[in-house]
């Protein structure tokens, strides 16, 4: 069976059939959109079950598509790829149990909600440079008009300017898969990461303009400034979608394209990749320590741990030393599975304290605690892995990136710097908005109800078990990373 | 390996069955605390027998989770074990009347279990884990009453302190797995040369800030805003302890330039904090400061050379201090507070718990044969033996007058006052402090069987030692019974009971900075946002002229970048000074009035956009297929 095409194409379908069915009631679109993304998981467990080979893809499926040109259907997965699938799976999962509250044209939210999932799937698994670059743009346009239809106070101007910016961001791209194109006569990833078809300056053309592409995506600094707009306009499940799944494309494409395609160049380029990285650490670390939007200070936080992920990368590729290649694109791999889980989560909550009291400021809350434990507990648990406590879902990540970072390029590790600043970030927040004493204002606030807690539970108990025991989902990475060709 | 296990998982999950019950959580905590105590018998009795229990379980790849029970590790879990039980039993009591006793009692077996996974790790990365997840722990436990004024910001001020020392834990073990391929504790051991001794700058580091070792001390008077049972546990045998553990475990490790360093900051900490514990007008804070000064003397033993002198000074310090804590807990239900003033004449009420105190007291000052009586002489041998010596050895006696001082005037408040109403009993309380109390008197004659079990037997020193040692302490407490601080301290009186804040402390030294940081960031963030949208909207502008004029074939060539530009051209109509702000929502606007519905024009787009995206790919994959024709 070809799972992985049903898997990515089930919800596309689903929304199809929600346009042409004769009852599009709010209720008929989320049972809808729960049933199709619940299939869609269960699916991907299955596939998961499947399991990935050492040294190369596995489950591929492959039809002709435009044989003249090289280009066709091909979708698989490694050790890499699976654990963003299944991020990917889960997080549309829950959005859409999240997202049933939502009554405001409910079957068009659910349409576009559904074909972001196969855009992102599609993203993930294609083997071929064309059709990745089909998904990874359709991505674009449904997250737009998901901001723009369905976000806060300011949503025209945060999608336009989200739409602008990734959309300029994702042209170096194109360019450079038809560089990659030109060179090699086909469009199949496969060979271009097995043959890397560029040398010498064409590959280091081709590898500033994918950087471009995926620094936009992922965001890397200078050129995040969309991602804190987007994210505090976006309604709830756009921004977990954006910073669990989206963000991800950035930093999947680095390794994927950007290191296997054009290894050489991103050897020499190393040493700045890891600058950008550092300074996307820090930088964004610092900058969410300015906010007092709690949605602000989460974007930028994303950008704090992204920057992890470019180390790792940027590492993995500067070192000559296997072991901590290896460890530096394990680390690298997790902390984007980590921080889909974490950072989905604080969305979530942070969504459910504004479905309550309408505002994302942390000085107009306090005390909070005692009145919403299951809320506060949470928020403060997943700080707390946020910010890299051991025994939740960074630490093991960044642990990697770290060591290997040390180990290679040493005067990287004042990026450690922003652990502490994260610490302190975090530890302001809960204490403006759970601690200290009860603002009166929200005294009738209601704790989380049964369907908030069907979300947030999977969440929590994934972060603690990603943290104590991380052998079950690393292992997976590790089989590929370690034969990672490039 | 079954003892090993149980001596972690008994406190765990007690602690899980606590949050998932959410009832009984005194019978709980107890029987998780009984477990844990039984487990870390079993080590101890187990090494004794020159047995090393180890277990390893997975974690990452090349790196598991290692526990090992050496002597010196079942050692000290033997004391956590004893005086978390202990502590427990009177939590019971002191915390009777509290409401969320569940998320008290769980919280502090979550505590006990990290720091069992602390000094039993055999690898670097449980060690790191265990030592964050304590501060994790002692964050929630210093935070319990979060809705009381400076709560929060005490809890906060203890975890980024101790996080930001941390941060010299984390890149120590990075140095030394890197070095030795491994990440095990006993191998890293043997490493030397540069790279360990950068390594183990960075470890006293982390050290300084667990153990509130100058100039990080701040943190740990203020962490009293906790419940007492609390500080009773962190201040005694966990938390605080961890610093000095690490610099035990990894004392074979230092090179000579970092063991003079660690004595030296040890020394200087035991006279600073213990001049700010003699200025302290609160007795929860006067304890707590004691515990910087008390660490100071363990540095001061490791830097000289005899981690075992530190190792027995930590054994005693653990029971002695808990002792105090537990008293002044009694004190406080009492008096409704802790400070000084409050507290006169406190101990007269109840002659019971004031004689408890007064022995642990005493203990601590060095009065023979109290516990700490033989471990400060072994601390005063080390510095009087060590090549050191001019520099530690008056820090260490200086540090143990301010010992004996700190006490005696804590005791002379206590007993010197009106006695005031015969107060109820408290019978749990006084259990757990009673135990605690006859540990702190006997302990000291089970020293010699210690050292022999771990093999490190510490030479008995000549008179002259004791002697120093009985007369510092004596003559600190004569000093502080009868001497009011004020007198005593002179001008240093001010800035002791201000904490010796160098440079406006913690706050002026890094969080005003990292808060300028910030600022500068969020500034550079609207900068960087302004021109990134003026350069996109000018080339906007631009391309849009281009296309009007530009043929058909330049047309479809930029199509991409059209459908762009066309928005902003579109957009630029409505500009006139109005900026980047006014075009978007005059583009918007036209946009919403054109179309004839907000969800039509919504599903029509998605259409168009598809269309749109279609017929680029369209004609990129044109533009391929005539790739062999051009090229």
């Amino acid at each position: 069976m070809p799972l992985l095409t049903l898997a990515t194409f089930l919800p596309i379908l689903g929304g199809l059939a929600l346009i042409v069915l004769p009852n599009r009631s709010a209720r008929v679109a989320h049972g809808m959109s729960i049933a199709v993304t619940g299939v869609v998981f269960m699916l991907t467990l299955v596939i998961w079950s499947r399991g990935t080979i050492a040294g190369g893809f596995a489950q591929i499926e492959e039809l002709a598509w435009i044989p003249a040109i090289g280009a066709a259907y091909r979708l698989g997965l490694d050790g890499l790829s699976l654990p963003l699938v299944l991020l990917t799976s889960l997080l549309f999962f829950l959005s859409a149990i999240y997202s049933a509250r939502i009554s405001d044209r409910a079957p068009s939210y659910v349409v576009l909600m559904l074909m972001l999932e196969t855009a992102a799937l599609g993203t993930f698994m294609a083997l071929d440079g064309l059709l990745f670059y089909v998904f990874f743009e359709v991505s674009l346009v449904g997250m737009y008009f998901m901001i723009a239809g369905w976000g806060y106070e300011d949503r025209q101007r945060a999608a336009l300017m989200f739409f602008i910016y990734t959309l300029l961001g994702s042209l170096p791209l194109l360019l450079a898969i038809i560089g990659l194109y030109l060179s090699s006569g086909t469009f199949d990833m496969r060979v271009w990461i097995d043959m890397p078809p560029l040398t010498g300056i064409a590959a280091m053309l081709a590898l500033i303009a994918m950087l471009f592409t995926f620094a936009v995506k992922i965001p890397a600094f200078p050129v995040h400034t969309w991602l804190p707009a987007a994210h505090v306009q976006a309604p709830t499940a756009g921004s977990v979608i954006l910073a669990g799944v989206m963000l991800k494309f950035g930093t999947y494409g680095l390794v994927r394209f950007a290191l296997q395609m054009t290894p050489e160049a991103f050897a020499q380029a190393g040493q700045v990749i890891l600058a950008v990285g550092v300074v996307s650490a820090l930088y964004g670390a610092f900058a969410a320590l300015a906010q007092s939007d709690l949605k602000k200070m989460i974007a930028y936080t994303s950008i704090n741990h992204m920057g992890y992920v470019v180390m790792g990368v940027a590492v993995a590729a500067l070192t000559v030393d296997l072991r901590i290649r290896t460890i530096a694109l394990d680390g690298a791999t997790l902390q984007m599975v980590s921080h889909g889980l974490v950072t989905g989560a604080l969305f979530f909550l942070l969504g459910m304290l504004q479905d309550r009291a309408h505002s994302r400021d942390m000085s107009e809350f306090g005390g909070l605690l005692g009145r919403v434990p299951w809320l506060g507990w949470s928020f403060i648990l997943m700080a707390f892995a946020s910010l890299g406590l051991p025994g939740l879902a960074h630490f093991p990540a960044e642990f990697q990136v770290f060591l290997a970072t040390l180990n290679t390029a040493p005067w990287a590790i004042i990026a450690i710097l922003a652990i502490v600043v994260t610490a302190g970030l975090y530890l302001r927040a809960i204490a403006a908005v759970f601690l200290g004493s009860e603002n009166e204002k929200w005294l009738e606030m209601r704790d989380l109800d049964r369907r908030e807690k069907l979300v947030i539970v999977p969440l929590l108990i994934l972060t603690v078990l990603v943290g104590v025991a991380p052998s079950w989902l690393i292992n997976m990475i590790h089989t590929t990373m370690e034969s990672l060709s490039f | 390996m079954t003892i090993l296990v149980l001596t972690l998982l008994g406190p765990l999950l007690a602690a899980l069955a606590m949050f998932t019950l959410r009832r009984m959580p005194e019978v709980l905590a107890l029987t998780g605390a009984v477990f844990g105590f039984a487990g870390a018998l079993g080590l101890f009795v187990a090494v004794s027998d020159g047995v090393v229990v180890s277990i390893s379980l997975p974690f990452l790849p090349d790196f598991p989770i290692r526990l090992v029970a050496s002597p010196l590790t079942a050692t000290l879990s033997m004391v956590v074990a004893t005086v978390a039980a202990m502590v427990l039993i009177y939590a019971a009591g002191y915390m009777r009347k509290d409401p969320e006793r569940v998320r008290f009692f769980g919280t502090m077996l979550l505590f006990v279990t990290a720091m069992q996974a602390l000094v039993l790790s055999g690898d670097w990365i449980t060690l790191l884990a265990a030592w964050e997840m304590m501060g994790f722990a002692s964050y929630l436990l210093i935070g319990f009453w979060y809705g009381r004024a400076g709560v929060a910001s005490a809890a906060m001020r203890a975890f980024l302190y101790t996080r930001s020392a941390d941060s010299g834990l984390y890149i120590g073990v990075f140095i030394l797995i890197g070095m030795s391929g491994t990440s095990e504790i006993a191998v890293t051991l043997i490493s030397t040369g540069t790279p360990t001794l950068v390594a183990g700058v960075l470890l006293l580091v982390a050290a300084m800030g667990k153990s509130a070792q100058v100039p990080l001390q701040d943190w740990l008077m203020r962490a009293m805003a906790g419940p007492t049972p609390v500080s009773a546990l962190l201040h005694s045998a966990t938390l605080v302890a961890a610093g000095a553990i690490l610099l035990i475990r990894t004392a074979p490790m230092l090179p000579d330039g970092v063991l003079l360093v660690v004595g030296i900051v040890g020394g200087i900490t035991a006279v600073i904090t213990g001049l700010i514990a003699l200025a302290e007008r609160d007795l929860k804070r006067l304890l707590a400061a004691s515990t910087g000064s008390q660490y100071g003397l363990m540095l001061v033993a490791i830097g000289a050379g005899a981690p075992i002198a530190a190792l027995l000074h930590l054994i005693a310090h653990a029971a002695i201090k808990s002792s105090l804590f537990l008293g002044a807990g009694v004190f406080q239900h009492d008096r409704d507070g802790t400070g000084l003033e409050t507290l006169a004449g406190a101990g007269r009420a109840r002659p019971g718990i004031f004689a408890g105190f007064a022995i642990a007291a005493l203990a601590l000052a060095g009065i023979p044969p109290l516990a700490a009586f033989f471990s400060k002489d072994a601390i005063i041998a080390a510095a009087l033996d060590s090549t050191a010596a001019p520099w530690l050895l008056p820090l260490a006696l200086a540090g143990s007058v301010l010992t004996g001082a700190y006490m005696g005037r804590a005791l002379n408040v206590l007993w010197d006052g009106d006695a005031g109403p015969v107060q109820v009993p408290v019978p749990l309380m006084t259990i757990g402090m009673g135990i605690l109390v006859a540990l702190a008197t006997g302990l000291g004659l089970g020293f010699g069987a210690l050292e022999h079990m771990l093999g490190a037997e510490i030479e008995k020193p000549g008179w002259i030692v004791p002697a120093m040692g009985l007369a510092v302490g004596l003559a600190g407490l004569i000093l502080g019974w009868f001497v009011p601080p004020a007198r005593l301290l002179g001008p240093l009186l001010t800035p002791a009971q201000n904490g010796f804040a160098v440079a406006g402390g913690m706050d002026g030294l890094i969080l005003r900075p990292a808060l300028a940081i910030a600022a500068n960031c969020e500034a550079m963030e609207q900068r960087l946002l302004r021109a990134q949208v003026g350069t996109v909207r000018r080339i906007g502008l631009g391309t849009a002229q281009l296309a009007e004029h530009a043929d058909a074939a330049l047309f479809a060539f930029s199509l991409w970048v059209g459908q762009l530009s066309m928005r902003l051209g579109l957009a630029s109509k409505f500009t006139d000074t109005n900026g980047i702000d006014a075009a978007i929502f005059g583009f918007v606007q036209r946009m919403i009035a054109a179309g004839a519905q907000a969800r039509r024009l919504q599903s029509g787009f998605i259409h168009r956009e598809l269309a749109l995206t279609a017929i680029g790919i369209a004609l990129i994959v044109a533009g391929l297929l005539a790739a062999p024709y051009y090229s």
